[in-house]
């Protein structure tokens, strides 16, 4: 670490302090259910932008997938491309305005909630409710995992203490002030990444000679791909890898597929459009989304490639051998090693605000599965806010248990996997709910069925990077993975989601058409 | 272009570039615009 920790520990406080009187802030404008759930309502659409952006994009998003694209080269861009017109544009305009105006008319104000209103089907409310609180935790559990390595790592604070303190001072906020907190102390979090995104890209074009001189100096870098890397399609930080190559299935379908597409079903996200009064704030959030989301996933998606410049030009070595080949590691060893005092502090900021303000959002998402949807369910009633606040406690007690249990290394793992699974099981009942006329309960029951089991299969049995951490093909089968390449580094969103939509199809055709017959028959009774 | 020489790795971020200017019009446009689902129509 360059930076005095003192300085470090001091800002840290500072900006603590200023999260905290934030969360105050929500906890004095909570006074009601829907405060706590939706934030009442009429949330500022650059307080939506930032929080949806915030949320979106968590420091394993600026660290993790920014080390990756070191390693695999600009071709991650193309999840900058469906990050902005998928994850803003698409999903604003299309989704958000719908769910924002379905929310508002139904007093739906959680996603499970907005499911089971929008299909009139306990069943729904429960299974999407069960998604999340099945497989929330885990994702949960990364990013504390995350937070707290970055604590220890920066701050000197032993892990176990950091993992509890990062697990409490957010707890706290969200606990007292829900989603009108969590979404003021995103919005902080949000400029603070913002501000350390723009000066780390400004720095390292200016430290390499400029844009061009950047990046012809990283195309001349080809020779230096690692033999096995360009054995499996690497081409150069500067080129895509070759077409249908194991790495170009990893990057397209896994990263780029993945989290593109995985980000319209996120309960976190969806119900950020129900805190908004009108769709003119959606509007507006949109403007505010497109920069704040170009600004960190393509700094961290062309910086990443960069750094093998910086590292080659002082160390002789690519980034990732720089970083002793964990490619976790090369972001912050750049960081540490290029750039000044001031900015260092700055971007360790950006972090711990990235890792806080995705969790405050899981903490709130799992909270109210559980306390208002689960038990709303089960007792047919509207739980009190106290159930609620009671619920979170339960699932952030839940979550930190799970992250003191893992390995740091499954930190990128769980963020593709809960986007994946969420995709595959709600996107199409999602979609097919907000824009159908007569939304088909029975269909819907079917696409969640299928793409959640569909993915289960597919993660447990073929994708390789989980099936055999798993074991469980390996326990009942005596392999890690029953189809051999190129499937086992296939995502299972890939194969999941396509089933799921179909499955929605065939449902609404097969009622349809069992409809039809009815009725032709009732008019001939 | 611009010290890159593959197609698809510009094309890419000129398609970065565009959805953000795209969304960027298009929240100024709409700034004040309501919808056609909040008006009834």
């Amino acid at each position: 670490m360059a930076v005095d920790t003192v300085t470090l520990a001091l800002v840290t406080v500072i900006y603590l302090a200023a999260v905290i009187g934030l969360g105050y802030l929500g906890y004095r404008r909570t006074k009601e259910q829907e405060d706590f759930l939706v934030a009442g309502r009429k949330i500022h659409p650059l307080v939506l932008a930032l929080s949806y952006g915030a949320t979106f994009i968590s420091t394993s998003a600026i660290i993790g997938f920014g080390g990756i694209s070191a390693q695999l080269g600009m071709g991650l861009v193309w999840l900058t491309v469906l990050c902005i017109a998928v994850g803003v544009f698409i999903a604003f305009v299309i989704y958000g305005r719908k769910t924002r105006e379905i929310g508002q008319r139904t007093g739906a104000v959680t996603f499970p909630d907005l499911m089971g209103r929008i299909y009139d089907s306990r069943f729904m409310r429960y299974a999407c409710a069960i998604v999340i609180i099945g497989g929330m935790p885990l994702y949960t559990a990364a990013i504390l995992i995350g937070g707290a390595r970055f604590i220890e790592s920066t701050l000197a604070v032993p892990y176990d203490m950091a993992l509890l303190g990062f697990a409490v001072i957010v707890a706290c906020y969200v606990i007292l002030g829900g989603l009108i907190a969590v979404m003021y102390t995103d919005a902080l979090q949000g400029g603070i990444m913002f501000i350390g995104m723009t000066i780390l890209l400004l720095l390292t074009y200016i430290y390499l000679g400029g844009v061009v001189e950047a990046h012809t100096a990283l195309e001349g870098l080809a020779s230096m791909v690692p033999a096995g890397l360009a054995a499996a399609g690497h081409n150069g930080w500067t080129a895509m890898p070759d077409l249908f190559s194991s790495i170009w299935l990893v990057m397209i379908t896994t990263l780029v597929l993945g989290v593109g597409i995985g980000v319209l079903a996120q309960p976190q996200l969806a119900v950020r459009f129900m805190t908004v009064r009108d769709n003119r704030a959606l509007n507006r959030a949109v403007l505010v989304g497109g920069i704040f989301v170009l600004m960190m996933t393509g700094v961290a998606f062309t910086v990443g490639p960069l750094t093998n410049v910086w590292f080659v030009e002082t160390t002789g070595m690519i980034a990732v051998e720089a970083a002793g080949g964990n490619v976790d590691s090369v972001i912050p060893l750049y960081i540490n090693s290029a750039m000044p005092d001031a900015f260092i502090i700055i971007f360790m900021l950006a972090l711990l605000a990235a890792a806080m303000s995705t969790l405050s959002s899981l903490y709130h998402t799992m909270g109210s599965a559980i306390g208002y949807d689960m038990v709303g369910t089960y007792l047919n009633a509207t739980p009190s806010m106290r159930t609620i606040q009671a619920g979170t406690i339960g699932m952030i007690i839940i979550s930190a248990v799970i992250a003191y249990i893992l390995p740091g290394s499954i930190i990128a793992r769980a963020t593709a996997m809960f986007m994946g699974l969420c995709a595959a099981a709600y996107l199409p009942a999602f979609t097919h709910g907000l824009y159908s006329k007569r939304p088909s309960a029975f269909a819907a029951k079917v696409s969640l069925i299928t793409g959640a089991g569909m993915w289960f299969l597919w993660t447990a049995f073929v994708h390789l990077k989980e099936s055999a951490p798993l074991g469980i093909s390996k326990l009942l089968f005596g392999t890690d993975a029953l189809l051999g390449m190129p499937w086992q580094v296939v995502d299972p969103l890939v194969i999941a989601l396509p089933l799921s939509a179909l499955a929605l199809g065939g449902a609404l055709i097969y009622e349809r058409t069992t409809a039809d017959i009815r009725s032709t028959e009732d008019v001939r009774d | 272009m611009l010290g890159i020489s593959d197609p698809q790795i510009w094309i890419g971020y000129g398609l970065a570039l565009g959805w953000t200017v795209a969304c960027i019009v298009y929240g100024i446009l709409m700034w004040n615009r309501e919808g056609a689902d909040e008006n009834g129509s």
